[in-house]
């Protein structure tokens, strides 16, 4: 799900960046240092302003000027329960896997429909009802979230698509 | 699933009630039971005193699992002594496949532990099997119910797996930006072999970040063997380079996927950094799995592996991503690489030196490559001695430090390192002007060697007036056709095999209905798969086949250092049927020597074994086939020096075949005769080393022709033999007398020098001693009677502990070799025993020796 929400960062500044155009640069590399990134329990998708830029205060012994910059971005979190749209990029016995956007996204066959069999021989390998429904790499489908779990810096999910309505979208 | 009690209870403790009935739901943390234990405590009284007091107390036991109960295993009043299964308890999911972490199935972390928990349920899946991703782990039933479900599925189609290697292996990889401009150049002498290279480019790769442009040379044959095997074998991809690399490969090799697959796996999915496993992919059970590598070692010699031949197009390159490995540690045959490959031959054995260099030292080829082209036999020799031990440690560390990131960081940092020295030193460029440079001095040589008539090895050097450059790369590679007759066959075994063992089950199966025979056959699920064979005695046993019924004895082609058991031709002869024995004896059928000049080269000669050349071995490995020997027959020449002139000395006899050793200048005569002169006496020495002569001239040897020296090398040799023998008449006794009279008739210092040393040699039995002297009397076969005098008083027992305990003793070999060498023996022998009787100036003790053994020879005689 997405979000509006309302976030800090510190920034220390290197003395020779002092300048007239100091706040461009602070913004500047909030943007690099923020946008896409993933603090484990959110992905930070894009930075939409940075509406408070603090006075910098220069740290002792260093030169470096920190600054306290809160600004608004927009970001997303994966819930579990939620559905979404997911694009299979690998396909084996187990299950397969599935991403949505940043978020890597692994469907045991235990959760893919009782009529969706393994097909290991075709080329390439897939999961299929041998009618509607194919699931190959590349395949577009809809998927339930069964449960995430965050690391430092990265996320996984594991997706269900034995439920109505979810499955491959054709 | 059977909950177990802790064993860090107070034990015993006795069951008191029982809180969960049969088929009743337990959640986690529920109690399951109560108990009680005693234990003794510390108790203060009234007065302040402490004491012990045994105590009962009450305590209850909470699940860490949740399910139904199935199954109590214990009852009210029972007491426990040890950790035992309490209870059976029907999980609703076991946890089996694992993402990242949580549970595939449920979604539950399985990460978290709590007070009550034994094992983490992560460790309920341990294996990671999936090609791609290393956050998916399975347990091991769930793994082996896939291998079972896939070996069904392949042996259905009549498939096996393969295990494909990608450098060197299928294709070479190098990023020499040279490749580019030679393709670019059809004048190029090299265009022909580089046109059809594919280049990508990496992002994020190397040093500086940018991207790189990798060129790939794909292996003759390679889409039409990929092909075939497609039919026969399901292809699995098992690369040391990254998951970007590898699949920037995979869509070269197999652009439409259908060969692979998905079935990649690469450095970034491969848990080991060092070392390739085959558990990573077919964690169960390997049977049906056939592997396909240049490196041997990585896979630490598994039977599955069938060790293809590296595929060196780019010279000096090797393989790029080899900095994640082991040192190379085999010495490829690139010195002996004369009889398959002629033209390679063309520009003198300097050239060939400097191109089996850098195949020497495996990993930093680049680095190496230029330093010692020139410096000759004794430094390629130690630098391969150095590069041996030390690839044994380096395998040691870096197999067991391989989750070690500050390792990881250094071999990537090293493996960048010799990706920029190869962007910037051009190392194909740089061989290429080599090769310019040596052309135009053979191309001199051509010329003058025109007066004398023919040159040895021609093939090229005629046509090197037409042609103004020769090419670096060479694109004739037959590997892979080879290849693909060697797993036809191993596939066509395996399921011939397989029909047999089946034929044979349902046989029994029969014989099970008839009436009176009642046995029992094992009827489970897995009957099917119980008679697949395994490849990994299969595999070895087709590969016996080959070379069965060869019995070889090396001679001048094992370096002396090394032992038998560890020299990689042998290891491999035998891997393929052969045995390898260390001396000649009724059941060898082959001598694979160096040249034809060593002394077990003659002794095959006079009993007709057949001598050939290491490349038959080689080639024959190479195409799992014995090859007829005709082509590397080693000829006998009647013509040879060495043999006209046998009964002139034997110290004569042997020394003239001596290639030259490092620092002694062959065409000085006098040089030769005082190398000679102390061989005579030496001659105590046994054939147990008779191999020394082929540690350096081995490599000096091969590079010539394949068949021994060729006739400008007779020439020289036999001019020099003249000169020598012109002066060495006269000299030569005088220096035997003088030797053996221990240094009292002092002539010049030069020859008493000598002489003591022949006498501290005869004296001290010093028999350690390395140098050019002692080579000479290895050389020096001397004939049975000379050497079983001294040999049998004075070194017999150094010689035994010399011996393998397996093979005839010197005095045996010593005795057959005198019949063979009876006619070339006797001058010598009558001579020495001439000598014997002016031996007064000996020390008594030694006189004595001598003269019991000279009437033990006389006896025999």
């Amino acid at each position: 799900m997405f979000f509006l929400q309302e976030l800090e960062r510190v920034i220390s500044l290197h003395p020779s960046f002092f300048g007239p155009r100091v706040k461009e640069y602070l913004t500047t590399k909030l943007f690099d240092d923020v946008e896409g990134t993933c603090t484990g329990q959110y992905y930070i998708v894009c930075v939409v302003d940075a509406f408070d830029i603090s006075e910098g205060r220069v740290v002792p012994g260093s030169g470096l000027a920190e600054y306290t910059i809160r600004y608004r971005a927009v970001v997303w979190k994966p819930f579990k329960g939620e559905i979404l749209d997911a694009l299979v990029t690998s396909v084996n016995r187990q299950g397969f896997f599935a991403d949505v956007g940043p978020l890597p996204v692994f469907v045991s066959n235990h959760l893919v429909p009782s009529d969706v069999k393994w097909d290991p021989s075709a080329t390439p390998p897939q999961y299929t009802n041998n009618s509607d429904q194919v699931i190959e790499k590349g395949t577009h489908l809809r998927l339930k979230l069964m449960g995430t779990r965050s690391d430092v810096g990265s996320m996984f999910a594991i997706g269900s698509i034995k439920e109505d309505y979810l499955g491959s979208l054709t | 699933m059977l909950l177990r009690l802790p064993s860090g209870l107070h034990y015993p403790i006795t069951v008191t009630e029982l809180l969960k009935q049969q088929n009743d739901d337990v959640e986690r943390f529920a109690p399951l039971f109560s108990y009680s234990y005693q234990t003794t405590v510390t108790e203060g009284d009234e007065f302040g005193e402490d004491r012990q007091v045994q105590k009962t107390f009450p305590a209850r036991y909470e699940s860490n699992v949740e399910g139904v109960l199935k199954a109590w295993k214990i009852n009210k009043g029972t007491v426990i002594a040890q950790s035992v299964a309490i209870a059976e308890i029907e999980e609703p999911c076991s946890h089996n496949v694992q993402f990242g972490g949580m549970c595939a199935n449920c979604g539950r972390d399985m990460t978290q532990t709590s007070y009550v928990t034994e094992v983490v349920d992560a460790a309920r899946a341990p294996i990671n099997m999936v090609h791609d991703n290393v956050a998916l782990r399975v347990s091991q039933d769930e793994a082996a119910a896939a291998e079972d479900e896939a070996k069904r599925r392949l042996l259905s189609a009549k498939k096996l797996s393969l295990v494909v290697d990608l450098d060197q292996t299928v294709i070479q990889a190098t990023v020499d930006p040279t490749v580019a401009e030679w393709q670019k150049d059809p004048l190029n002498p090299n265009y022909e072999a580089v046109k059809d290279v594919r280049s990508f480019q990496l992002k994020d790769d190397g040093p500086g970040g940018n991207g790189m442009w990798y060129y790939i040379k794909l292996r003759p044959g390679l889409e039409s063997f990929l092909e075939t095997m497609s039919k026969l074998y399901e292809l699995h991809i098992y690369t040391m380079g990254t998951r970007a690399y590898a699949r920037q490969i995979t869509d070269i090799i197999d652009p439409k996927r259908k060969i692979f697959g998905n079935r990649v796996l690469s450095r970034s999915e491969n848990g080991s950094m060092s070392a390739k496993n085959l558990q990573r992919l077919f964690p169960v059970d390997t049977k049906m799995v056939v592997i396909i590598d240049d490196r041997g070692d990585v896979w630490n010699w598994i039977e599955n592996l069938i060790k293809v031949t590296p595929f060196d197009f780019f010279i000096g390159i090797g393989d790029i991503n080899a900095s994640f490995l082991p040192k190379r540690p085999e010495v490829p045959q690139g010195a002996s690489d004369s009889v398959s490959k002629p033209a390679r031959t063309v520009v003198g054995g300097e050239d060939s030196d400097n191109r089996s260099e850098p195949h020497n030292n495996g990993v930093g080829s680049e680095q190496t490559e230029d330093s010692d082209q020139a410096t000759g036999s004794l430094s390629q020799s130690s630098v391969r001695s150095t590069a041996s031990n030390a690839s044994t440690l380096d395998q040691l560390v870096s197999m067991s430090g391989g989750d070690d990131p500050s390792l990881l960081q250094e071999l990537t940092h090293r493996q960048d390192e010799a990706i920029a020295a190869q962007l910037t030193d051009r190392p194909l460029l740089q061989k290429q002007k080599e090769l310019d440079a040596e052309d135009s001095i053979s191309e001199t040589a051509a010329i003058v060697a025109d007066g004398e008539g023919e040159i040895p090895a021609i093939p090229n050097a005629s046509t090197a007036a037409e042609r103004p450059r020769h090419h670096l790369l060479r694109d004739d590679d037959r590997e892979l056709h080879y290849l693909e007759k060697a797993l036809r066959k191993v596939h066509a075994d395996f399921f011939e095999t397989h029909a047999r063992q089946v034929a044979s089950i349902q046989g029994g199966r029969l014989g099970q209905l008839r009436p009176g025979e009642k046995r029992k056959q094992p009827l489970h699920a897995n009957s099917d798969l119980a008679v697949v064979p395994d490849m990994k005695v299969l595999l070895p046993q087709v590969k016996r086949t080959v070379l069965s019924g060869v019995v070889i004895v090396f001679s001048g082609v094992k370096p002396l250092h090394i032992d038998l058991n560890q020299f990689d031709q042998a290891i491999l002869a035998r891997n393929f049927g052969a045995g390898v024995e260390q001396r000649i004896n009724k059941k060898t059928t082959h001598v694979v020597a160096g040249n034809a000049r060593t002394n077990k080269a003659k002794t095959a000669f006079k009993r007709n074994i057949k001598v050939v050349s290491s490349q038959w071995v080689t080639d024959s490995i190479t195409q799992w086939e014995k090859l007829g020997e005709e082509p590397y027959l080693l000829k006998y020449d009647g013509a040879d020096p060495l043999f006209r002139n046998g009964e002139d000395g034997d110290d004569i006899l042997s020394d003239s075949g001596d290639p030259p050793s490092p620092g002694s200048e062959e065409d000085d005569p006098s040089a030769n005769s005082r190398r000679k002169r102390p061989a005579l006496s030496l001659d105590i020495n046994d054939d147990d080393e008779s191999d020394i002569e082929g540690v350096l001239p081995s490599d000096a040897m091969d590079d010539k022709s394949p068949i021994g020296g060729g006739k400008e090398d007779w020439q020289e040799m036999n001019d020099e033999l003249d000169v020598f023998l012109a002066e060495g008449d006269s000299n030569d006794e005088n220096s035997d007398k003088e030797a053996l009279a221990s240094g009292t008739a002092s002539v010049d210092s030069n020859k008493s020098a000598k002489s003591t040393k022949s006498s501290i040699s005869i004296r001290g039995k010093k028999r350690s001693r390395p140098g050019p002297e002692e080579t000479d009397s290895d050389e020096s076969e001397s004939p049975g009677k000379n050497k079983k005098k001294r040999g049998t008083t004075l070194s017999q027992t150094v010689v035994a502990g010399n011996k393998d305990n397996g093979l005839p003793t010197p005095d045996i070999t010593g005795g057959e070799e005198a019949k063979g060498a009876l006619e070339k023996s006797n001058a010598a022998d009558e001579r020495v025993e001439d000598e014997g009787g002016g031996w007064s100036d000996f020390d008594d003790d030694l006189e004595a020796e001598m003269e019991k053994a000279a009437k033990e020879e006389q006896g025999k005689g």
